[in-house]
């Protein structure tokens, strides 16, 4: 047999394909990475009676006309400054309680949590026990988890109280009809914004690690199991608790 | 009689671009990795308004637990006086209406139930958990949101995004 060689194969066109590619790549894909601020709607209430009043101190109402001024608790506020009222909002009681206006903050000591989880379980456990009604076992379950995830929280704090501000506390958003997007986001923006600011300086003090950080990690998760303990503590100490209130004109 | 023979010839020596294909597998790796597909062209125009601190949709768009819909004045003029305010909601061909992909914010419920039906079912969040993320013009009334979320209640997507461009490098 006589040694035949192998021709090689031109490889000049090779270029022209991954230019082709590349240049469809191009086309098709956009640089900038989507942005937006996630909220949630909730569930419509069923229940005809009124709800319980809630006391003053704990809303802070931001409202919005159709010219886009901002009014905060009735006074007129410029746009860039929603953030510092946000934080006076949370922060005016944090050490002791002593702004009436401001909601109040609870502490909570470890052996009442505990003294909780021991009493909701035992009344759990009564409750199976009488077949009782579907709707009172979900409630107690319910608030077995609250007290489970306060005790969580406070071993992840550390020391022997939790300081938790007011159940009731919440940011109110009412905006009118034609009030411009742009000012309804800014709204969201400067929330968000005051919340990052109270978050990130417990987060670097607790877990040396910036909010932004752990957030991160946790949506890149796709269980979203990754840090969500420290961010449940951080949701705990510093809840964001919004309200988008249907606007009627 | 010299030993090294001189050349006669001025000619340059071709080049070789053997390497010329890898330099741009090269850089089209790197398109591939730093981009992400376009959802759609909307048919409305839209300029996002800026905010800080807003949380990327990158992840959820991997997992495809996310529906994009746009708010915004039609870009055909003639389109906008059907719809209340004058602006209307762009979304993708799934309810196959129109050709022109507009449609009243009252839409978007029927919408968003015939994306996620569609859907394989390995891949099924349940419905409150897939955003629906609103890409609205910072021009367009706040009063259009909330008829959306009303709409979204209906169905039971509990969960929303204000899609808002990123101002937090202070650059633009």
């Amino acid at each position: 047999m006589s040694k035949r060689s192998i021709p090689e194969i031109n490889a000049g066109s090779m270029a022209d394909i991954a230019f082709l590619l590349l240049i469809f790549f191009l086309v098709t894909t956009t640089m900038d990475r989507d942005q937006a601020y996630i909220r949630y709607i909730p569930k419509p209430i069923l229940d005809p009676r009124p709800q319980p009043p809630v006391e003053e101190r704990n809303l802070l109402a931001i409202k919005a006309n159709s010219n886009n001024q901002i009014l905060i608790r009735n006074e007129i506020v410029d746009m860039e400054n929603i953030s510092e009222k946000v934080l006076r909002f949370y922060q005016a009681n944090e050490k002791k309680n002593e702004a009436f206006e401001f909601p109040f903050y609870s502490r909570t000591p470890k052996s009442v949590i505990t003294d909780n989880i021991k009493r909701v379980e035992k009344q759990l456990k009564e409750l199976e026990e009488q077949d009782a009604a579907e709707e009172f076992i979900v409630a107690k379950e319910q608030e077995l988890d609250g007290w489970i995830g306060k005790r969580d929280a406070l071993a992840l704090y550390g020391g022997d109280v939790l300081p938790e501000i007011s159940f009731q506390a919440s940011i109110r958003i009412e905006v009118s009809n034609t009030t411009q997007y742009e000012v309804f986001v800014k709204i969201q923006s400067e929330i968000e914004e005051a919340i990052s600011i109270l978050r990130d300086k417990e987060a670097k003090r607790l877990f040396n690690t910036p909010y932004a950080v752990l957030k991160r990690k946790n949506s890149l998760d796709a269980t979203g199991m990754d840090e969500i303990e420290k961010l449940d503590l951080l949701d705990v100490l510093y809840p964001a608790r919004i309200i988008e209130v249907t606007p009627k004109r | 009689m010299s030993k090294f023979k001189k050349s006669t010839r001025g000619d340059v020596p071709g080049m070789n671009t053997s390497s010329l294909p890898d330099i741009v597998f090269m850089l089209l790796f790197f398109f591939m990795v730093a981009t992400t597909t376009k959802e759609m062209d909307p048919t409305v125009e839209v300029v996002s308004p800026k905010g800080t601190m807003s949380t990327d949709m990158t992840p959820y768009k991997q997992r495809s637990e996310i529906d994009f819909a746009y708010l915004g004045k039609p870009r055909n003029p003639a389109r906008s006086s059907q719809f209340k305010y004058g602006y209307a909601l762009s979304l993708d061909n799934v309810l196959n209406e129109n050709p022109d992909g507009l449609y009243a914010t009252a839409q978007i419920g029927p919408w968003k139930k015939a994306k996620f039906d569609g859907k394989p079912t390995k891949m099924l969040a349940p419905i409150e958990e897939v955003i629906t993320c609103i890409k609205a013009d910072k021009t367009a009334p706040s009063g259009l949101i909330f008829d959306i979320r009303k709409e979204l209640q209906k169905i039971e997507a509990f969960k929303i995004a204000y899609a808002v461009r990123d101002g937090s490098s202070g650059a633009n």
